[in-house]
């Protein structure tokens, strides 16, 4: 299929000029063109002439209502001053109805405010965030194969063998435990919450508090707000909180009550066919807070709601080894490709990607607005305390050309601090230090704030963000998530880039900061602790703070020819639509120096059956290609190109890089340890996830793996994971299991 | 030409596709009705109208597209501002218009198959005559990003028209 849009503009008469001439004499020298452009001009005709609906008109009773109403309009167009009386005199009726009406129904500690009395709030229910549940769209037709490069040589660490089987094994102590006797607190909640939840039917229309999505086969996409489910015939509010504040009064015994906790609702992307999505398109994500959040969870005997975990944020957590970039651009990609340890007949692709380092000398200056929220809801010892300490650390680091201010905001926004040279670091603690917690929240006004203080004292080629630092709260004032997105989105306009640092437990709004972040050309990491705090704004800082590359997004195409199905494991909220990808408007992710992103997919390789769950008899192929496809071309030779678009962090012009990957399948036990620790990672995210395409296997398996290939383990991240991944291997799991394999489109 | 006469012009040729292009952003045909009404009240009121006349079309097409989002809006508080790629499509009454023939028949329905974005792009081209220029300004899109998608579009048409008719599942 012509993908050049020449053919239809030319077809439409919008080719003008010296792009005319020059289209018409490759035309008069093309007789294929030619035949593509009668024929387009044979469709323009056809649309052209296509009559209308009927029923698309007014009606005579609406005309008239319009006439009448049009006349009276030009009546008092012609005597302005009677349409200005007459719209002030129904403007102050309607003001003072608006203002009776409300008093009437403002609840009581509301009205104690407004009689002057200044109050704590209390944080009763926190406007929930539904989700909008919006439906995506693929209809990619096929595309040829972009030319490929030759890829150069990857590097293979090899650690020490593994003396483990490549594939990973069936879990067979694995036994649903039935809920009769209770033993354990844990397992009280855990039956409760199972009891709270609707089990879900992958066919059936879902409402209300539904936590797993049902798949779409083949269906992805992206919404202004990142990607979700579609559901048949309505626009449905869902709220997106696995449990309400049903919770019965044992919920309470816990710790944290995270019944006003909120997670956006996705589906696992699902298997599609090759033939009928060729494409695969995605916005990169550096964001680290799902891996925090989860293990928060399990660190308090807890298994995380799935909608909380998000697997590319677990996997990109970690420090790898990945090649620089040399040469023009920011970024460097490889990829590698071996089998899927939980189905062998499967491979696991790699890609993996990392933004170039900045020596910290080279860094340039950095203009930082702390926004922090000072709001009640902050005072506990995991907050605002925690925030104090962490931005505390963060301020040793800062150098004389550095400015930072602070913007604090809790019913109003106040400037705690102007902006202050890294020099003066005695000023900059004590006005930390200074910082206490009271009153409600007005996310909105704050950020205008401090995105003023940002903006007026710019630094030309400089690091210029806000940093927003909250839990979430964002309960008075604005709660519309579109207008707060819509600010955002304006502000970054400015090259102002936000990112958000989440805090806290109970209250976190994770999708609303995940967005927030998306929109903001930032990135969003949880801090639930000091060491957490170290590694975000101190051990990782650079990648935190200094982007190198914005609207980053990855288009993987396919070759039919070797793989008959994929899916990408991860970055549900991040797909984007193949038109997307070669839009120069859309906002994407963003990468920071030193910042390295992987992403997975699952292949199906050509000939192999599809994991499709009907009982259909045979498959059906279309052959790929009419002629039998010569050997040792690039039809033969890759699996798939990946194609990266992205710009540099001061421009707005968009920058291309290709890849393509050869048909090379490294056995898993041969596979670079940073891989096989990755894909541990992603066994251990799928199975909190209870993703079906994992099928049965045991934490022992995901364990063992990720043993084998801690290597270096810089800052004992690894490590840790270990121990995480011992945790929920001890945490009963009661879940119904997601259907994430291949369903027909 | 007078302001009234410019309006009663404006409302006979635009009622339709106005119509049309509202009914495609909000999904359903009565509040496409309202947005229209809506539309022209707002051109009513406008206190220069000739200087309004030679960009009239792009004029109308941007209110309307900016009502009709409004409506969606307040309808739904959260659904973000700009078109999103799938949406309901209006019920499908029956077969109630009088096409001249299949391949007419045929178009209308594969014109169905598109994304609301395409479909959208296609009507501002076809009903509305706008330019790329003027559609860009309309839908908020770079001139070339509209060459693109139009393009994509047309060609999606080509590619689905080609095909045979597909098959019926059981």
């Amino acid at each position: 299929m012509n993908t050049d849009p020449r053919l239809t503009a030319y077809g439409l008469g919008e080719l003008e000029g010296a792009d005319r001439e020059a289209f018409e004499a490759q035309l008069g020298q093309d007789g294929a063109l030619q035949e593509e452009l009668a024929e387009v001009n044979t469709l323009i005709e056809q649309l052209q002439a296509l009559p209308g609906d009927p029923e698309d008109e007014l009606g005579e009773c609406r005309r008239q209502e319009l006439l009448a109403a049009m006349s009276a309009a030009r009546v008092n167009c012609k005597s302005p001053w009677s349409l200005q009386k007459r719209t002030i005199v129904i403007g102050a009726w309607a003001a003072a109805a608006c203002i009776i009406f409300g008093l009437l129904l403002l609840p009581a500690p509301f009205r104690d405010w407004r009689s002057g009395v200044e109050q704590e709030v209390a944080v009763t229910e926190p406007a929930k965030l539904p989700e909008i549940v919006l439906p995506q769209d693929f209809t990619d037709p096929a595309v040829t194969l972009a030319d490929a490069l030759i890829p150069p040589a990857e590097e293979t660490v090899k650690m020490e063998p593994a003396p483990l089987s490549p594939t990973w094994a069936m879990d067979t102590s694995l036994q649903t435990q039935d809920s009769s006797t209770v033993k354990t607190l844990s397992e009280l909640e855990s039956k409760l919450l199972s009891q709270n939840r609707p089990a879900d039917t992958p066919s059936s229309g879902s409402t209300g508090l539904t936590v797993f999505g049902t798949t779409l086969g083949g269906l992805g996409g992206s919404a202004g707000m990142r990607g979700s489910t579609f559901r048949e015939g309505a626009f449905e509010q869902r709220a997106a909180i696995p449990v309400t504040g049903d919770l019965p009064l044992t919920g309470r015994l816990f710790r944290s009550d995270y019944g006003t906790e909120n997670y956006a609702t996705f589906s696992e992307n699902s298997f599609r066919k090759v033939l009928d999505h060729p494409l695969s398109t995605f916005a990169v994500d550096v964001d680290t807070a799902s891996y925090a959040n989860v293990r928060r969870f399990l660190n308090e005997g807890r298994l995380p709601p799935p909608d909380a975990v998000r697997i590319e944020e677990l996997i990109n957590y970690f420090p790898y080894q990945y090649a620089e970039p040399t040469g023009l651009h920011p970024i460097s990609i490889r990829s590698d490709v071996t089998r899927a340890p939980w189905q062998p007949e499967h491979l696991l692709a790699r890609i993996a990607l990392k933004g170039r380092e900045i020596p910290v000398q080279e860094l340039p200056p950095s203009n930082l607005v702390f926004l922090i929220d000072v709001s009640g809801s902050m005072k506990s010892a995991d907050k605002l305390p925690l925030l104090k300490s962490s931005l505390q650390t963060l301020a040793d680091g800062l150098r004389d050309e550095d400015r930072i201010s602070i913007v604090t905001y809790a019913g109003a926004a106040a400037l705690k601090l102007p902006p202050t040279s890294g020099e003066e670091k005695a000023r900059i603690k004590a006005a930390l230090a200074g910082l206490a917690a009271g009153g409600s929240t007005a996310g909105a006004s704050g950020i205008q704030l401090a995105y003023e203080n940002a903006r007026k004292h710019f630094i030309e080629d400089g690091n210029n963000r806000v940093i927003l630092c909250t839990d979430g709260d964002f309960n008075v004032g604005i709660t519309e998530q579109s207008e707060l997105v819509r600010l955002i989105e304006k502000e970054r306009q400015s090259g102002v880039f936000l990112s958000i640092l989440g805090f806290g437990t109970g209250n976190l709004k994770d999708s609303t900061m995940e967005k927030l972040a998306n929109h903001g050309n930032g990135n969003y990491a949880y801090i639930d602790s000091l060491p957490e705090a170290r590694k975000v704004l101190v051990e990782q800082m650079e990648g935190t703070l200094f982007t190198i590359a914005k609207d980053v997004k990855i288009q993987v195409e396919f070759n039919p020819n070797t793989v008959a199905a994929y899916r990408l494991i991860g970055y549900e909220n991040r797909l984007l639509t193949r038109e997307d990808f070669h839009d120069d408007q859309k906002d994407a992710g963003e990468i920071g120096a030193g910042h390295r992103v992987t992403a997975l997919y699952e292949i199906v390789p050509f000939g192999q059956a599809l994991p499709d769950t009907s009982a259909e008899g045979d498959l059906k192929y279309q052959a790929p290609q009419s002629a039998p496809t010569p050997a040792g071309t690039a039809q033969s030779r890759e699996l798939f190109t990946v194609k990266i678009k992205y710009k540099e962090p001061t421009t707005e012009r968009t920058q291309d890089l290709e890849y393509a990957v050869e048909n090379r399948i490294l056995e898993f036990e041969n596979a670079p340890a940073d891989f096989r620790f990755a894909t541990a990672v992603a066994g251990f995210g799928m199975k909190l996830k209870g993703t079906k395409a994992l099928g049965n296997i045991g934490w022992n398996s995901i364990l063992s793996t990720a043993e084998s290939s801690l290597g270096q383990d810089p800052g004992n991240h690894r490590a840790e994971f270990l121990a995480l991944v011992q945790k929920a291997s001890t945490l009963p799991a009661q879940r119904p299991s997601v259907d994430s394999t291949w369903k027909p489109d | 030409m007078s302001p009234e006469q410019i309006l009663q012009e404006a409302l006979s040729r635009y009622e339709r596709p106005l119509i049309a292009y509202a009914k495609n952003i909000t999904g359903e045909i009565e509040s496409a009705r309202d947005v229209v009404q809506e539309t022209f009240l707002r051109l009513s009121r406008q206190s220069d109208l000739p200087s309004i006349v030679p960009r009239l079309a792009p004029w109308l097409f941007l209110v309307c597209r900016n009502c009709a989002l409004d409506h969606r809006r307040k309808c739904i508080p959260f659904a973000s501002a700009d078109l999103d790629e799938n949406f309901p499509d209006p019920q499908d009454g029956p077969d109630s218009i009088f096409f001249q023939n299949d391949d007419q028949e045929r178009l209308s329905s594969l014109l169905k198959q598109l994304s609301q974005k395409q479909r959208e792009l296609i009507q501002l081209k076809f009903h509305g005559q706008l330019s790329y220029k003027e559609i860009g300004e309309v839908t908020r899109m770079s001139v070339s990003n509209v060459g693109f998608q139009l393009h994509h579009a047309i060609q999606t048409l080509r590619t689905l028209w080609n095909q045979p008719p597909p098959r019926i599942h059981s």
